[in-house]
């Protein structure tokens, strides 16, 4: 097939969280300019798409909302959803070699359970997109690179037991970042353990350690887990510019990057020097993705841009060891987890919403059978817009086989009948259908 | 009384509109080697004494459009300042000389021209015509206007500024419209000359007007400056001839169904809808302002051939007159008479020679659902393309954008029997007025000017821009979207009153407001506005009742 990329495009002019806030009418203005100006949507390798709504099941299939999803977002969000779903399809259909969903609002932060807003983010639009492929094209082994500077917290909720997913996250170090967290040692529940792989890198890391990274783990782990297909979430607040982080790759370092992960679909998600950063990296990783020549886009200005700290690179090899060694022995470590564990993982969750001040706290809890088993969710939120609440959440896998799907039905009537949570709801992830008990 | 004159492919033909009504109208064949005598014959044809009263005058010719597509174009000095970005490696029609300096998005210089690396275009005299286009010139023009400077000096003339000419964003359109004005300009002079010489020499000193792709008019100095925007004016007059007609109210189609080709155009509230996008020349995006159409090979003349397969295939070709009016082989027109689709000429001769390839009621509805099945797969890309417009808000993603035909309009000679059978298969009711035979000229006659122009304003930055002006200009105080706009209409107005041009109403076209921040507490806004002089046609006909026959005879109704 011919190189070419499917383009959504969708600023969202009329949409933003508050005024004055990153995520504002303003966002991608200057980049649309850019794109424009540029004429890259004359380009015949460059094909133009409209987003479409998505539909509530769609989003569904990855987010149990409290009280409900419907209530909690904007038609703004299924617009960006719509849009990720119709790069999907131009790429599955194959009337495009690739596509980038070049839409707001972003998603990386929203959890599975969803109670408000946080890091800017209500839905979380890839991981959506990742459960349509797979509804809809029969889609199985999925890796997302995030390339965002913050930890993608809410994909790695999404896909934290999911062995079929590899989740690599780089980003700047959670202890000087939104949202804190993202170590190595986050690799996944125990059926999945080393399919959750996190590189904190240190502030100042500019494109060589980042290129080091990517050559030296990011690559071969890629080569190794021979996905069907491989979306990145491309957040581009790594930025020397960003305004909101410390790092220090420039636009040739973001589209050298996609022209080497050669993702079948990107997916915009942060990145807030709106003016200086954004319409040059986008305008790279365009040209990069849809195979034309990009080593002519350059930042206008480039005096802000600092060479990298000499513990970057040392960083960067710890971490090609550390995480090679969690994912290349994962086999082994599953095993390992899963005899301990014996059928049954728990972990306990404190999350907080920045965006609205709440607090939250889960119990989340895997039962494992052949089939995969199934996970149900205790969640607590204080301060939503609806007031303090609390559900109690049965998930149920696409393999999850009809003795785990009548369990996992018991196990909710039984919580109904404590009378200690608002809602119980049972959601069946291949559907996208929500069932309230 | 307005005079009209349209060149089309196959013929020439001139209108006299006076009191709301054609009142002389004549028709000859188009000589494609040499368009002005085909004009001045036409012109004298319908002349004929009424020279003295004639007020205005309209051409609507193929001469750029012959020029580009045969490739007789001058040869153009072409400089960009392309700055960081895509490359634009054969992105136009010449391999570009790329000068140095960056003008960024929102305006600012960030790289001077730095002049000892261009030692060589300094040092070649230059000589002929020459485009310069910079990026984001729309937002300061000040590097490609030192660059045209530069150029002039070394003897280049004339020099055209490509911002100058669009002051819309997209660097390779308007680098492109800017080479091809270039590349046109003396042809056009000359020709604009001998329009003048030949108008005089008959006593006509009515102002002269060129039809514009998009429309509208523009006077005949005014078009030696953008000679391009000449290009593709047939469509155009066709167009303006419906909106004479009938000017559908209704979501339409309307369908020039001519000897060769068929053009197709989308309505609403009574205008036809305008392409997103500029026309492509010679495979090349530029910066001329279209309608939403298309041609398609097919009209009444249209050859009618029996594949192997026993299907049938109408067009592209035309191969002269129906066989019920004297032709020899069967046409479009031919199998429509058979249909009972549409009535003239010796319906028997038509039935005999359509009956040469079978039962000639059976194999006649064949032809004919040939040609709407094409007519109908050129009008559903249509709509895929026009539903495929981009969208930058969540408002508009809800509404939709959705173009949804409720009525086909034809004119044209072909037209009657055709529309019928596609309304038919489209289930939309049809609407074929009379008058339509000349439609063009018409058009052409009753259009009335166009002129657009942007405004751009930073309050961060205390500018604000008229990219078609090449000014930049202080903010004044108080400014904000009122202001903004008044701004922009007094300078269209100031424009209006230099082109001589007729008092027209004045509306806003585009509007986007951002507030926008910099560094954490700062803030500024943009204003990105587009205002234009009402398009459309001077006043619709009031009275048809006259009509060229299909011989170019002229019969009352």
């Amino acid at each position: 097939m011919k190189n070419t990329l499917g383009l959504t495009f969708f600023p969202a002019f009329d949409w933003y969280l508050s005024p004055g806030h990153p995520e504002r009418q303003e966002r991608l203005l200057y980049t649309r300019d850019q794109l424009e100006e540029e004429g890259l949507f004359d380009c015949e390798e460059i094909k133009e798409y409209r987003p479409r709504l998505a539909e509530i099941h769609d989003l569904q299939r990855v987010h149990v909302g409290v009280p409900s999803i419907a209530r909690l977002i904007t038609p703004a969000h299924l617009t960006s959803a719509g849009g990720c779903l119709v790069a999907a399809d131009a790429v599955m259909q194959k009337e495009v070699k690739r596509s980038f969903a070049l839409v707001r609002p972003p998603g990386h932060h929203a959890m599975r359970v969803v109670h408000g807003i946080r890091g800017f983010c209500t839905i979380n639009i890839e991981t959506i997109m990742v459960e349509y492929l797979r509804t809809k094209y029969g889609i199985n082994k999925v890796a997302v690179v995030d390339t965002d500077v913050h930890h993608g917290d809410g994909s790695q909720d999404v896909f934290y037991h999911d062995p079929n997913t590899l989740y690599i996250s780089f980003h700047q170090d959670g202890r000087t970042l939104y949202p804190g967290t993202g170590f190595p040692d986050e690799a996944g529940s125990p059926g999945a353990w080393g399919t959750t792989i996190n590189l904190p890198l240190l502030p100042t890391t500019g494109d060589e350690g980042l290129h080091r990274l990517f050559d030296g783990l990011i690559a071969p782990m890629l080569e190794d887990f021979q996905p069907d297909i491989i979306i990145n979430s491309a957040g581009q607040d790594n930025h020397f510019s960003d305004p909101l982080a410390n790092m220090q790759i420039t636009a040739q370092g973001y589209a050298r990057l996609a022209d080497k992960l050669k993702a079948d679909i990107a997916v915009l998600e942060g990145g807030y020097s709106v003016e200086s950063a954004l319409p040059y990296v986008n305008t790279g990783i365009i040209l990069a993705m849809a195979g034309l020549d990009y080593s002519r886009v350059v930042e206008p200005d480039l005096s802000e841009l600092r060479p990298q700290d000499v513990r970057c690179n040392q960083r960067v090899d710890e971490l090609i060891k550390q995480s090679g060694e969690i994912y290349f022995n994962r086999a082994k470590m599953q095993k390992a987890m899963m005899d301990k564990c014996n059928g049954v993982w728990t972990r306990k969750k404190h999350i907080y919403y920045d965006e609205e001040g709440i607090r939250e706290e889960q119990i989340e809890t895997i039962r494992y059978c052949s089939c995969g088993g199934y996970f149900t969710l205790k969640t607590a939120a204080e301060g939503t817009r609806f007031g303090d609440q609390s559900a109690f959440i049965v998930c149920l896998p696409r393999q999850a086989c009809k003795k785990c799907r009548d369990k996992a039905h018991d196990e909710a009537l039984k919580e109904k009948k404590t009378q200690k949570w608002m809602y119980v709801l049972i959601q069946d992830i291949a559907t996208g259908e929500i069932e309230t008990v | 009384m307005l005079l009209g004159i349209d060149v089309g492919g196959t013929f020439t033909d001139a209108v006299i509109i006076a009191d709301g009504k054609v009142f002389a109208q004549a028709k000859t064949a188009t000589v494609h080697e040499n368009v002005l005598q085909g004009i001045l014959r036409a012109l004298d044809m319908v002349l004929q004494g009424n020279d003295s009263q004639i007020t205005r005058v309209v051409i609507s010719s193929t001469i750029v459009t012959n020029a580009l597509t045969e490739h007789q174009l001058d040869p153009v000095f072409l400089a960009v300042i392309a700055g960081p970005g895509m490359n634009v490696k054969n992105k136009f029609p010449v391999q570009p000389y790329e000068v140095s300096g960056y003008v960024d998005h929102r305006g600012k210089v960030t790289a001077q021209i730095d002049w000892s690396k261009h030692t060589d275009l300094l040092n070649t005299k230059g000589k002929g015509a020459a485009a310069v286009s910079g990026k984001f010139a729309v937002r300061d023009p000040k590097l490609e206007l030192e660059l045209a400077k530069c150029l002039r000096k070394n003897g280049y003339d004339p020099v055209f500024c490509a911002s100058e000419l669009n002051g819309e964003l997209n660097f390779i359109r308007r680098t492109n419209s800017a080479y091809f004005a270039a590349a046109t300009y003396k042809l056009f002079n000359e020709f604009a000359k001998d329009i003048l010489q030949a108008l005089t020499q008959r006593k006509i000193n009515a102002p002269v007007y060129i039809l514009k792709a998009d429309g509208g008019t523009l006077p005949l100095n005014e078009a030696m400056r953008q000679p391009v925007e000449a290009v593709f004016t047939g469509p155009a007059a066709s167009v303006l001839g419906i909106e004479a007609l009938v000017a559908p109210v209704l979501p339409a189609i309307s369908l020039d169904v001519g000897g060769t080709t068929t053009d197709i155009a989308f309505w609403e509230n009574g205008h036809p809808l305008m392409a997103k996008h500029g026309a492509v020349i010679d495979g090349f995006p530029t910066a001329v302002r279209t309608f939403h159409m298309r041609s398609i090979g097919i009209g009444g003349d249209s050859q009618v051939i029996k594949q192997s397969d026993g299907t049938y295939r109408v067009g592209p070709q035309r191969i002269g007159k129906a066989v019920a009016v004297g032709g020899k082989e069967v046409t479009l027109s031919d199998a429509l008479i058979t249909c009972g689709l549409v009535h003239f000429g010796d319906e028997q001769a038509a039935c005999e020679a359509v009956g040469k390839f079978g039962e000639a009621r059976v194999e006649a509805e064949k032809i004919v659902g040939n040609a709407v099945q094409q007519i109908m797969g050129t009008i559903d890309s249509m709509l895929a393309e026009w539903a495929k417009q981009p969208v930058y808000t969540v408002e508009d993603v809800i509404k939709g954008t959705e173009f949804k035909p409720e009525v086909l309009v034809g004119v044209g000679g072909g037209a009657p029997g055709l529309i019928k059978a596609l309304g038919e298969k489209m289930r939309l009711p049809v609407d074929i007025p009379t008058g339509g035979m000349v439609a063009n000229a018409i058009g052409a006659a009753l259009s009335r000017p166009t002129l657009s122009a942007a405004l751009r304003a930073d309050t961060t930055d205390g500018y604000y821009i008229i990219p078609e002006s090449g000014r930049k200009e202080k903010l004044p105080s108080n400014f904000g979207r009122k202001k903004a706009e008044q701004v922009l209409k007094e300078y269209l107005q100031q424009k209006t009153a230099e082109w001589n041009l007729p008092d027209q109403d004045v509306e806003l076209v585009a509007y986007e407001f951002f507030n926008t921040i910099h560094g954490y507490y700062d803030s500024g806004e943009i204003f990105n506005l587009r205002m234009q002089l009402k398009p459309g046609i001077l006043h619709k006909l009031t009275v048809v009742d006259k009509e060229l026959n299909i011989d170019g005879q002229e019969q009352t109704l």
